[in-house]
C-alpha cells in the first residue's frame, strides 16, 4: 500500500505523461533495461507506474507481456520484444508495435518476473482492466485488488461500480468496496456502516480485512496510554512475570537480568592471582561459590550491579501493562470485535463440520483399502499380508493405462475393470499356489503371504524404478466442492467416498443376494456342512480372495488418484487397513465401517486437538486400538462362525 | 551344526577375505558409491549411483587419473542406517576405496561419520542439509541452510512480502533444525512467534486436507501467508494433490520447497501447481552450456530421454570433479594430502559462475529460486552471486560463536568466544 | 527321567562347543588379537549375526514353543538398544563437555556440564534440554537396570493386558504389530526425547575408551556376544526340557485343553512372554554398540516380522534351528547386499544380486512354509533319522512345524 503511494509520488518527476505517447513505453523501458531484466519488487514499482501511465497504447501490452513470461531478449542483438507462441517458434513484435519476424525457442530468453512483481504489475493493470470490456479482465482485476489491498484502489472501484452491468461483478465490486471500505474510507461512521453491512460473513476476506482493525501491541507504561486500550494485563494472571519482565526491558524501563554466560565472561573477565572476587577459581564449579563470587565483585564495583529478583519485583509493580489497539478509532475497533465475536463462533462451527468431513474421507479412504481385506480375512480367516501390494498392484495398473490412453476420463474407465481384472487374477493365483495349502495354519498363511509381499514389492520397483508414478485424475475431479471459505472438499475425495459406498453396496447385495454370496456366507459357518450339500468350497475360497484382492486393486486406483503411486504405497495402509478390519470386527462388512469410522475420526480429532504434531496423532491413535482390543478383542461388532472359533 | 558352521565360516572367509588379496595387486583407484539401490531412500538415492557412474565412466574415458583407471564400488546400505556404517567401514576396510561419494539422509551421514573419522576416510556429501556440523573427513557439497532456507525466506520477505509463515516439515531432523533456524531468523526480521505456525507430519504422509485447511485459515487475520516446506520425498505428491485440490495458487499463498525438485515433480502433474517455488542451487532449466552438455550426458548415459536432472546431481558432479583436481594437484590419493588440496579448489557451477570449496569444507554456491512450471520444469527468477555455506548457522545462539576451519584452525567446531576447540570428531 | 539336563538334551553341549570352536577361530583370524585374515567389519558383522541369533532363540521360545507368535518382539530388542545408547551418548559427550569446559578459565558447574551435554545431543535436533527419560543416562549400572526393567514391564504390562484378555492367534500377532508400531511411531516424534528419527548414534565409540582401537573392540564385543549367546542357550534349553516346557508346547497345541487341565495358561504364557522380551533386550543391549547407530526404523513391524521369517526358515521348535536360520539368513543378506557379488547376464539385461535378492528371500520364505515347514533344522531330522510317521487322520498337533514325534515319546 505503502508502495503505491511512493509510486504515484515517482511518477510525476519520472514520467511527464505527454499528449502523444507513442513510442514513449518503448524509451522508458530502454531507459530501464537493467531493472526490467532483474526485477525486485521493491525498486520496480516506479518503472511499472511509468509504464501505466506513459500513455503509450502499447504499454499495456507491454506490461501484460512482461507479467506472462513473454517479454523475451533476442540473443543475437539483445534486443527486446514481444513474443508470441506460432509453432515450434514465436512471433516477435517490437515494443513500438510493429511486427518483427519470428524466431526459434533457442534463439530467445525470456525475462521471467517474479511474482511480486507480477503483482506489481497487475496492480498498474488495474486502471486499464477495472472497466475493460472484457468481464474475464474485470474479475482478474478485482482479483488483484482484494490480493492486493491500498487505499488508492477504493476510489476507482467506486467509480466502477454504477457502469458494471454484469450482476455478478456488480456484487462482487460491491462486496469488496465495503471490505475496502472499512479499512481505508476516511469517514468513521462509514467505516462502522461497512463492517455493519458485512454482518456474519465467515469469508476469509471479510475476516482478513477485520482482525487487522483489531490487532494490538503489548506496551509497558508507568501511566495509562493515550490511545485506544484495549485492555489492562495484570502481570501473573495475563502474562508471566518474566514476560512483563522481558517488556520493561525491551522498554528501556528496567536494566537486563543476568544470564548465566555474562556471569562467566565477567568472573573470567576478573581472575586475579586465581581468584575472582575472594573466592578461589576452583571452587567455582557451583553456581552458589559463582554467585557469592559475583555479589563480591558488584561490592568492588568492578561489575554492573545486576538486578535481583526483588528488584525485579518492585519495578513489575511500579509499571503498567496494557493491550493496545493499533487502530485509534474506538467506534471501529468495537463494531470489529463485535462482528468478529460473531463471526468467530460461526467458524468454530464451520470448523467443526469441515473437520467432520475430513474425518468422513479419511474414513472413506480406511474403508476402501479394508474392505478387500475384510472380506479374505473377515469371511475366510486368511491374514493377507500381500493385501498391500494388491493395492500397488492396481495403482500401477492405472498408471500403465495412462501411458497408453492418454485421455484421463477413458484412461480411468479402463483403468478401474483392469486393475479389478488383474488384481483378480493375481488373488487367485496366490490362493490356488500358496494359501489352499495354508488353511489349516493360519499363522502360517500370514508369514507366507509376507514372503510374497516382500518378493512382490520388490518386484514392482525392479519393473517400474523406485521414482514415484504419475497418475493424474481427469480434469472434472479437480477442485474442490466449496460451500465457504472454511467447508470444502475436494472431488477427488468425494468420488472416494462414493466409490467406497459403492462397495459397500455391492458387497451388501453380494453377500445377501447372490449365490455366491450364500455359499460363502455357508463356507463360513461351517465348511464340511456347507461341502455335504454340494457347496465346492475351494472354488468359494478361490472367488472369494479373487473378489478381494480385486477390489484392492480398485482402492489403488483411487488411493493413486489422490496420493503418490509408488512401489511402497501399499505397505503404507497394511497395518492401518488391518487395524480397521480387527477394530471393527472380523467376517462384517458394517464393522469394517464402523472401524473405518472409528479410526478416521478419531485421528482427526487428535490431529485438531495437536495441530502442530501429525506423527503424534498415529501414534495415539494406535496406543489407543491397542487399548480397545484389551477391552473388546473381537472388535466392535463381534461374529458368529468360524471366522469367531479362532 | 559344526558343518554348516564351518560352511558359514568358509563363506565368510571366502566372500570377505578374497577382495583383499585382489586388491593388493589392483592398478586402479577405487571410488565407493554409498547410496541405497532398495528400501525408502532407493527413489532418490539410485539416481545419484547413476550420476556417479556417469561420471567416473567419462572420467575413464578421459584417460582417467594420475594413469590409472577410476573403478566404482558401487553397494547397497538399503535405507537401513546401521547397514551405512557397515557398508562404510566394508567399503574402507576391506575394498579400500580411495574416495566414498554417498549417503542422503542425515541418519545416514551421522550413522557413517564415526566410521570415516577413526578409519580416516573420505565423504563427498551431495544433498542440502541441515548444517551444524563440519567434519574433517566430509566434503558437503549440498547447501548449508543459508545457501537455500535463508535466502528463500528473504525472498518471501522481501518480494512477495509475506508476513504469517507455515513452515511444514517431515518429521525429521533436517525440517526440525531448518526450521528453528528460520524461526529465529525470522524472529530476527520482526515476525511475531504467533505468526509462526509449525508443523510436523510423518514420513510418506498422505493425508492433508486438514493441514492444506489450517495453512489457508491462517490468512484470516489479513497478513499475507506464505508456506515453507521441507516436506519430505513422495510425501509431496499428496501434499501437491491437495495444494491444487483446495485451489491453494501461488497467488493466495506460495509455497516454497527445500525438498521438491525435477525428480519429485516428475511424479505428478504440475499444471494446477505453476507458480509454487523452490529454492535449490541448481535447476535443469539453467541456461548455460555446461548444464546442456551435462544434461546431454547424463540423457545418453540413462538411455532415457525423459529423465531429468537435479540438485543433488551437480553437487555430485561438483564434488567429483573438484576431487579429480585435487588429486592431480596432490599426486596421490592419499586422504590427507587430498583434504589438504581440496580447500580452495574451484570448478564451474553448472548454473554459471564458479563454486569454491571453502576451509569449512562446504562450497561457495548461488542461490536459485524457481517458479514450477506446468511441465514440471522450474523458471529461474532469482539468481544470486555465489553464497559462502556456513556449517554453523549464525541464527542460533549456540551456534553462532561455532566456527568451522580445516585449514587454519584445523578444528570442526571451534568456540569463538573461548577461543577453543570444542571437538575434533563430529560423531553427532 | 531322571537323566541329567545336558544328558537329556545332547544338542545343548553339541551347540556350545560348536560355538567356542567358532569364537576361537574368528579371535585368531581376526585384525585385533590374531592373523588379519578377517576384516574388522566382518567381526563386527559377526557380533551381530550372534545377537540376531540371540533374538532369534527368543522368538523360538515365544513362537516355536509356546505358540505366540508376536510381531514385537524386536521391539524389546530395540529398547535395549536405546537404553545402552543413552548411557553411551551421554557418558561420551561428558567427556568431551568436562575437557571442553575447562579451557574456558573456569571450573564447570553440574549445570553447565549437564547444560552443554544437552546442547551437544540435542543440538542437532534443536533443542538444548535435557529430557526427563535421561535421568539416569549418566550411571551405567542405573541405566543398565533400566535396560532390563523398562522393556520387561513394558512386556509384562502388554503380556497381562493381552493375556488377559484372551487375545490368541492372528489378533495377538496384529496386537503385538500395534505395539511396536506405536512405539517405533513415538520415537519418531522429536518431542519423545530421543532425538527422533536420527536416533542415538556413534554407539561404537566407548566412553573412556576413544583411543581404543576398533580392531579390539569389535572382538571384545564379539565375545561379549558369543557368551550371552551361549549363556541364553542354556538357559533357554533347560527351561524347555523339563515339565514347563511340556505344558507351554500343551498350551501351543491346545490351550482350552490345558486350561480344563488346571493349569494357569495365562501366567504360563505371559512368564514365557516376559522372559523372552528380557532375552530380545539383552540381545539389544549387545547389538547396537556394534552396530553404531539405533533409530526408530529398528522397531518398524517389518523387522520383527523378519526375525519370524528366521525362526521358520532354521526351525521352529528347536533352538538351534533358530540360531542357524537367523544367522543363515542375516549373512546371506549381507552377502547379497554388498553389491560385490557379479551381475548375472541374460541376454540384453543382466541381473544384479542388490535388486532380487529380496525377491529370492520372499519366495524361498514361501516355499519353505508350503514345502519344508521344518525349515532348515529338518535337514537334522532326517540326518538322525527322526521322521514324522505317515499316520492316516489328523497329526498329532495342530503345527506342521513343530517336532511332534520326538516330543511324543518323551
Amino acid at each position: 500500500m505503502r508502495l503505491t503511494a511512493l509510486l504515484a509520488a515517482a511518477l510525476f518527476w519520472l514520467a511527464p505523461v505527454p499528449a502523444l505517447a507513442e513510442g514513449e513505453a518503448a524509451a522508458i523501458v530502454a531507459a530501464n533495461r537493467d531493472q526490467i531484466e532483474k526485477p525486485s519488487r521493491q525498486s520496480i514499482g516506479q518503472v511499472v507506474t511509468a509504464l501505466a501511465a506513459s500513455g503509450d497504447p502499447m504499454a499495456d501490452d507491454i506490461l501484460a507481456a512482461w507479467a506472462e513470461k513473454r517479454l523475451v531478449v533476442r540473443k543475437a542483438d539483445q534486443a527486446l520484444f514481444l513474443a508470441t507462441p506460432e509453432g515450434d517458434g514465436f512471433a516477435l513484435t517490437a515494443l513500438d508495435g510493429t511486427p518483427a519476424g519470428t524466431a526459434a525457442k533457442a534463439e530467445l530468453t525470456a525475462l521471467k518476473p517474479n511474482a511480486g512483481v507480477r503483482s506489481v504489475i497487475s496492480s498498474a493493470l488495474v486502471q486499464f482492466t477495472l472497466s475493460d470490456p472484457d468481464p474475464a479482465k474485470r474479475r482478474a482485476a478485482l482479483d488483484s485488488i482484494a490480493r492486493d489491498t491500498s487505499p488508492e484502489t477504493l476510489a476507482p472501484l467506486r467509480a466502477s461500480i454504477p457502469t458494471e452491468d454484469d450482476p455478478g461483478l456488480r456484487a462482487q465490486k460491491e462486496r469488496l468496496e465495503r471490505i475496502l471500505a472499512l479499512r481505508f474510507d476516511p469517514d468513521s461512521a462509514a467505516r462502522v456502516a461497512a463492517i455493519r453491512a458485512l454482518g456474519t460473513d465467515t469469508a476469509l476476506d471479510t475476516r482478513a480485512a477485520l482482525n487487522p482493525l483489531v490487532a494490538t501491541t503489548r506496551i509497558a507504561a508507568l501511566k495509562a496510554p493515550g490511545g485506544n486500550v484495549a485492555r489492562v494485563l495484570v502481570p501473573g494472571r495475563d502474562l508471566t512475570e518474566a514476560e512483563a519482565y522481558d517488556l520493561l526491558v525491551a522498554a528501556n524501563l528496567a536494566p537486563a537480568r543476568l544470564t548465566a554466560e555474562d556471569q562467566r565472561a565477567a568472573l573470567v573477565a576478573n581472575i586475579v592471582e586465581g581468584k575472582v572476587g575472594g573466592v578461589p577459581v576452583a571452587d567455582l564449579n557451583t553456581e552458589a561459590a559463582r554467585d557469592r563470587a559475583y555479589t563480591a565483585l558488584e561490592a568492588s564495583g568492578a561489575v554492573p550491579v545486576a538486578a535481583t529478583d526483588d528488584e525485579a519485583a518492585k519495578v513489575l509493580a511500579a509499571h503498567r501493562f496494557y493491550d493496545v489497539f493499533t487502530e485509534p478509532d474506538p467506534a471501529v475497533t468495537t463494531a470489529a470485535t463485535d462482528a468478529l465475536a460473531k463471526i468467530d463462533r460461526k467458524v468454530a462451527a464451520m470448523q467443526a463440520v469441515d473437520l467432520g468431513l475430513d474425518a468422513l474421507s479419511l474414513a472413506a479412504i480406511y474403508f476402501l483399502a479394508a474392505i478387500g481385506l475384510a472380506i479374505t480375512f473377515g469371511v475366510m480367516g486368511v491374514i493377507n499380508m500381500a493385501h498391500g501390494e494388491f493395492i500397488t498392484i492396481g495403482a500401477y495398473t492405472g498408471y500403465v493405462v495412462q501411458l497408453f490412453v492418454p485421455d484421463y476420463t477413458l484412461s480411468l474407465l479402463v483403468a478401474l475393470p483392469l486393475a479389478f481384472a488383474v488384481t483378480f487374477a493375481a488373488g487367485v493365483a496366490m490362493e490356488r499356489l500358496v494359501i489352499s495349502h495354508l488353511y489349516r495354519r493360519p499363522l502360517e498363511t500370514l508369514l507366507a503371504t509376507f514372503g510374497i509381499s516382500i518378493a512382490l514389492q520388490q518386484i514392482l520397483k525392479n519393473v517400474f524404478g523406485t521414482q514415484a508414478r504419475p497418475l493424474t485424475a481427469p480434469a472434472w475431479l479437480d477442485g474442490a466442492l466449496t460451500f465457504n471459505d472454511v467447508v470444502s472438499i475436494s472431488y477427488i475425495r468425494i468420488a472416494i467416498f462414493l466409490l467406497a459406498l459403492l462397495f459397500l453396496l455391492f458387497f451388501l447385495w453380494l453377500m445377501k443376494r447372490t449365490r455366491l454370496g450364500l455359499e460363502a456366507r455357508a463356507v463360513t459357518q461351517n465348511p464340511a456342512m456347507a461341502a455335504s450339500m454340494g457347496i465346492n468350497p475351494d472354488r468359494i475360497a478361490m472367488l472369494t480372495f479373487g473378489l478381494g484382492s480385486g477390489i484392492a486393486g480398485i482402492a489403488g486406483v483411487a488411493i493413486g488418484l489422490y496420493a503418490k503411486v509408488t512401489s511402497e504405497m501399499g505397505a503404507d495402509y497394511i497395518v492401518q487397513s488391518f487395524m480397521t478390519v480387527v477394530v471393527g470386527g472380523v467376517g462384517n462388512v458394517w464393522g469394517t465401517l464402523a472401524g473405518a469410522t472409528m479410526i478416521g475420526s478419531l485421528q482427526k480429532l487428535i490431529e485438531f486437538l495437536n495441530p502442530s504434531n501429525t506423527l503424534a496423532a498415529q501414534t495415539y491413535m494406535i496406543l489407543f486400538i491397542i487399548l480397545f482390543i484389551q477391552f473388546r478383542p473381537r472388535g466392535i461388532i463381534a461374529l458368529r462362525g468360524r471366522a469367531a472359533g479362532d | 551344526m559344526k558343518l554348516t558352521r564351518r560352511a558359514l565360516l568358509a563363506t565368510g572367509i571366502a566372500s570377505f577375505a578374497m577382495p583383499r588379496i585382489a586388491i593388493a595387486e589392483g592398478e586402479t583407484i577405487k571410488i565407493g558409491v554409498l547410496h541405497s539401490l532398495s528400501g525408502t531412500m532407493a527413489i532418490s538415492e539410485t539416481t545419484l549411483k547413476d550420476t556417479m557412474l556417469m561420471l567416473i565412466e567419462a572420467q575413464n574415458a578421459k584417460g582417467g587419473l594420475l594413469g590409472k583407471q577410476l573403478e566404482a564400488v558401487v553397494v547397497d546400505p538399503a535405507s537401513d542406517w546401521p547397514l551405512f556404517a557397515e557398508k562404510a567401514r566394508e567399503l574402507l576396510t576391506v575394498s579400500k576405496v580411495d574416495v566414498m561419494f554417498g549417503c542422503w539422509t542425515s541418519v545416514s551421514r551421522k550413522s557413517v561419520l564415526p566410521v570415516i573419522e577413526e578409519l580416516n576416510g573420505l565423504l563427498f556429501y551431495p544433498v542440502q542439509y541441515e548444517g551444524e556440523e563440519s567434519s574433517k573427513n566430509v566434503f558437503y557439497t549440498g547447501a548449508a541452510p543459508n545457501q537455500q532456507a535463508i535466502p528463500a525466506v528473504d525472498y518471501y520477505l522481501n518480494e512477495l512480502e509475506v508476513k504469517k509463515f507455515a513452515l511444514l516439515g517431515t518429521d525429521y531432523v533436517y525440517p526440525r533444525t531448518t526450521n528453528n533456524i528460520l524461526e529465529a531468523y525470522l524472529i530476527s526480521k520482526g515476525i511475531p512467534k504467533e505468526d509462526i505456525f509449525v508443523n510436523y507430519t510423518p514420513f510418506g504422509h498422505s493425508d492433508w486436507s486438514k493441514i492444506v485447511g489450517d495453512v489457508v485459515a491462517l490468512g484470516a487475520d489479513g497478513k499475507k501467508v506464505g508456506v515453507i516446506s521441507t516436506i519430505n520425498g513422495d510425501a509431496n505428491i499428496g501434499f501437491y494433490k491437495e495444494l491444487a485440490a483446495a485451489g491453494v495458487t501461488a497467488d493466495t499463498v506460495p509455497v516454497v520447497a527445500f525438498s521438491v525438485g525435477e525428480e519429485e515433480l516428475s511424479g505428478l502433474d504440475t499444471t494446477n501447481l505453476a507458480g509454487h517455488l523452490a529454492a535449490w542451487n541448481y535447476f535443469m532449466s539453467a541456461d548455460t552450456p555446461e548444464n546442456a552438455a551435462f544434461i546431454a550426458a547424463w540423457k545418453a548415459f540413462i538411455k532415457d530421454d525423459k529423465r531429468v536432472t537435479n540438485d543433488p546431481m551437480e553437487a555430485h558432479y561438483i564434488g567429483f570433479n573438484m576431487w579429480v583436481n585435487a588429486v592431480t594437484a596432490a599426486g596421490t590419493t592419499e586422504v590427507d594430502a587430498v583434504s589438504a588440496a581440496m580447500i580452495g579448489q574451484e570448478f564451474p557451477n553448472l548454473t554459471g559462475g564458479m563454486s569454491k570449496m571453502l576451509p569449512n569444507h562446504h562450497l561457495t554456491k548461488p542461490v536459485l529460486i524457481g517458479e514450477i512450471r506446468a511441465d514440471g520444469q522450474f523458471d529461474i527468477i532469482s539468481q544470486t552471486e555465489p553464497v559462502p555455506g556456513d556449517a554453523w548457522t549464525d541464527y542460533l545462539p549456540e551456534s553462532a560463536v561455532l566456527e568451522a576451519d580445516w585449514a587454519e584452525l584445523k578444528c570442526g567446531m571451534y568456540n569463538t568466544e573461548t577461543k577453543t576447540c570444542v571437538q575434533l570428531t563430529s560423531n553427532y | 527321567m531322571t537323566r541329567s539336563f545336558l544328558a537329556r538334551t545332547p544338542s545343548v553341549l553339541i551347540f556350545l562347543a560348536a560355538l567356542a570352536v567358532f569364537t576361537l577361530a574368528i579371535t585368531l583370524l581376526s585384525e585385533g588379537f590374531g592373523a588379519g585374515l578377517i576384516s574388522t567389519s566382518f567381526v563386527k558383522t559377526l557380533g551381530k549375526t550372534l545377537c540376531l541369533c540371540l533374538v532369534a532363540l527368543a522368538m523360538d521360545l515365544v513362537w516355536g514353543y509356546a505358540g505366540i507368535l508376536s510381531l514385537g518382539h524386536m521391539a524389546f530388542f530395540a529398547l535395549g538398544g536405546y537404553m545402552i545408547g543413552m548411557w553411551l551418548m551421554y557418558a561420551r559427550t561428558e567427556e568431551i563437555v568436562v575437557t571442553a569446559l575447562a579451557q574456558g578459565g573456569l571450573p564447570a558447574t553440574p549445570e553447565e556440564v549437564q547444560q552443554g551435554i544437552a546442547t551437544q545431543i540435542f543440538g542437532v535436533v534443536g533443542s538444548s534440554e535435557l529430557p526427563a527419560i535421561w535421568t539416569f543416562a549418566h550411571s551405567l549400572p542405573l541405566q543398565l537396570t533400566l535396560a532390563l526393567s523398562v522393556p520387561g514391564l513394558l512386556a509384562l504390562v502388554f503380556g497381562w493386558l493381552a493375556f488377559r484378555a484372551r487375545v490368541t492367534g492372528v489378533y495377538l500377532s496384529i496386537l503385538t504389530q500395534a505395539m511396536t508400531l506405536a512405539l517405533a511411531l513415538y520415537l519418531f516424534q522429536n518431542d519423545s526425547g530421543l532425538r527422533g528419527n536420527n536416533g542415538l548414534s556413534g554407539l561404537q565409540n566407548l566412553p573412556g575408551l576413544t583411543d581404543t582401537s576398533q580392531d579390539l573392540v569389535s572382538v571384545w564385543f564379539f565375545w561379549a556376544s558369543a557368551l550371552a549367546l551361549g549363556l541364553g542357550y542354556l538357559a533357554l534349553a533347560w527351561v524347555v526340557s523339563g515339565k514347563f516346557g511340556s505344558v507351554i508346547r500343551a498350551i501351543r497345541d491346545d490351550e482350552a485343553r490345558v486350561r480344563f487341565l488346571g493349569y494357569p495358561v495365562e501366567a504360563y504364557k505371559l512368564f514365557v512372554f516376559t522372559l523372552t522380551a528380557l532375552v530380545a533386550t539383552l540381545a539389544g543391549v549387545l547389538y547396537y554398540p556394534q552396530a553404531g547407530i539405533i533409530n526408530p526404523a529398528e522397531l518398524a513391524p517389518i523387522a520383527s516380522i523378519y526375525l519370524a521369517v528366521w525362526v521358520a526358515i532354521g526351525g521352529r521348535g528347536r533352538l538351534y534351528g533358530a540360531v542357524i536360520g537367523a544367522g543363515f539368513v542375516s549373512l546371506l543378506s549381507s552377502l547379497f547386499t554388498s553389491g560385490r557379488l557379479p551381475d548375472i547376464p541374460l541376454g540384453p539385461v543382466s541381473i544384479a544380486w542388490v535388486d532380487w535378492w529380496l525377491v529370492i528371500l520372499g519366495f524361498s520364505f514361501v516355499a519353505v512354509t508350503l514345502l519344508a515347514p521344518k525349515g532348515i533344522g529338518g535337514l537334522f531330522d532326517r540326518f538322525l533319522h527322526i521322521g514324522t510317521p505317515d499316520r492316516k487322520g489328523a497329526p498329532l498337533g495342530p503345527d506342521d512345524g513343530s517336532l511332534q514325534e520326538q516330543e511324543a515319546q518323551e
